[in-house]
């Protein structure tokens, strides 16, 4: 049994490399952070700094070459839907399903009944603002909708964490703003523990508790910084203004040298 | 509607034309349209063969075996070459190789190893079906999206799950085109080995008709089998395209 205040999420020590045409590339080096419940922790860090592939590894989707991941104290051996939901980048919807029957997806692997997941994914999706949309096929909504119909897939399995990989990295930058609004709100009403993975700095800012500055190639953590501010974050406040140099300052480093590097 | 109109009007037209060019000249060169419903009831009862009918119906289910053949073990080499991938590595670029020779230059080995018979009509009919229903699996294996797999197995999709609710409706339109191509291939296979060597069939009709100068008779057959070819077709253009809605 784990203590209230124990970490739901840590990670210690991890590494992962991957072998590629041009010899092994050495992706997250010792990568060690702990999540606490509905805590809202986002990765922050230049393209191919092992972001994503620290979130697949909390996911089970990737094998860890060194260190260990525990969840509520157990060790990942795998995906585990009852417990982790996933978003990616591209919303993945899968087009011969209906919106509907996208967000009931993950329920139908495991084995609920139609008339349940219809109930389900109907309560996630109108109050998303996409009510009388639920017959449409992904090709008939828009970026901003399929992305929501993606997370909606999500929280249909109602797990106590929700991992998001550069879910509005697609979008363009009104609609990604409104989004990240409107995932405050999701956040407030469902109290998931979320971590997020963008190399957006507004959006680390607006959304986190925490945020986990990396390292360009291999991914290391830099630096861990805590947003106390209330929401909704206003951006052109001072305190986030000052916010968003500091972390400008860690995050051009790893940029200028993630280009330096080819990447 | 309108365009289905004008279609029709052009069919007509050229019937007409073709029958007033081709009235004054030799009718053994010569097939003018309005001696085909004669020839066909002459046709229908030749003396010295089996009714049409049974050539007909003979020809169909030498089709409907090689193509089903052609479709069975299409779709086994298929999905073992496709998903085993190290199995794939060695033996698809000798099916490409295979593919790249002419296949009627197998069939006189076929008529020697199978004989005058149904079977090497049937072999030559799976042959020419088999391939691409083969390339057809492979390619839709190559084109279904992994971030849909990733997200399938993140949900805790089994192998078999991902196989059916994901490669197989992510597979579908691809596979109904190699299906259709098939079948049309299958058709070919049939007719032509009847008509490079049989003792029935469609096919060996149209090469008795042939022989004897029947040419009246043996535009009738070229008809029919027109239009069986475009039954056929159209229902599998039907087919495809529900598949494809369905599967966006």
């Amino acid at each position: 049994m784990n203590g209230a205040s124990d970490p739901q999420i840590v990670l210690q020590d991890v590494s992962k490399r991957y072998d590629t045409a041009s010899g092994v590339v050495l992706a997250v080096e010792r990568v060690s952070v702990a999540v606490r419940s509905q805590e809202f922790v986002t990765l922050l860090g230049p393209s191919g700094c092992g972001k994503s592939t620290v979130l697949g590894m909390i996911g089970g989707l990737i094998q860890p070459d060194a260190g260990r991941i525990l969840i509520e104290g157990e060790p990942v051996v795998g995906p585990n839907p009852r417990q982790i939901a996933l978003v990616f980048q591209d919303a993945g919807l899968f087009p011969w399903r209906s919106a509907l029957d996208n967000v009931g997806f993950g329920l139908e692997l495991q084995g609920v009944a139609a008339a349940r997941r219809r109930e389900i994914a109907l309560g996630l999706l109108e109050p998303m603002g996409l009510r009388g949309f639920e017959r449409k096929y992904p090709r008939e909504l828009s970026g901003g909708m399929r992305q929501r119909v993606a997370i909606a897939r999500a929280l249909a399995l109602d797990t106590p964490i929700l991992l998001m990989d550069e879910p509005f990295g697609a979008l363009d930058e009104q609609t990604r703003l409104l989004m990240g609004e409107w995932l405050v709100g999701v956040r407030r009403r469902t109290r998931k523990t979320i971590v997020f993975v963008t190399h957006s700095l507004q959006e680390a800012i607006a959304l986190s508790d925490r945020i986990v500055v990396m390292t360009a190639r291999p991914g290391r953590v830099k630096e861990i910084v805590d947003v106390t501010l209330p929401y909704p974050r206003d951006l052109n406040a001072p305190e986030v203004v000052d916010l968003r140099a500091k972390l400008w300052d860690q995050v051009k480093e790893e940029s200028l040298k993630a280009m330096e590097g080819g990447a | 509607m309108k365009v289905f109109l004008w279609r029709a009007a052009v069919l007509v037209a050229a019937i007409l034309i073709w029958e007033a060019a081709a009235a004054p000249l030799n009718p053994i060169l010569y097939i003018r349209p309005s001696s085909l419903p004669g020839a066909f009831v002459r046709m229908w009862r030749v003396p010295e063969l089996p009714p049409l009918s049974e050539h007909l119906w003979l020809t169909l289910r030498e089709i409907l075996v090689a193509f089903g053949l052609a479709i069975a073990a299409g779709l086994w080499l298929g999905f073992l070459l496709g998903l085993r991938r190290s199995i794939g590595r060695i033996y698809e670029p000798l099916l490409a190789a295979l593919y790249a020779i002419p296949s009627v230059v197998w069939y006189p080995s076929l008529m020697l190893f199978f004989g005058l018979g149904p079977a090497s009509k049937i072999a030559f009919g799976f042959l020419l079906g088999f391939f691409p229903i083969v390339l057809a699996v492979l390619a839709g294996i190559r084109q279904v999206p992994a971030p849909l797999v990733t997200v399938a197995v993140s949900m805790g999709a089994r192998p078999a799950a991902v196989f059916r609710k994901v490669m197989l409706p992510a597979m579908a339109s691809t596979m109904v085109g190699g299906l259709r191509a098939g079948l049309a291939l299958s058709v070919v296979g049939v007719l032509v080995g009847e008509v490079l060597g049989a003792r029935s069939g469609l096919g060996y009709v149209i090469n008795y008709a042939y022989g004897l100068l029947m040419t009246a008779e043996y535009g009738v057959l070229v008809v029919l089998v027109a239009g069986a070819v475009l039954a056929i077709d159209g229902a599998g253009a039907l087919l495809e395209a529900r598949v494809r809605r369905w599967a966006g």
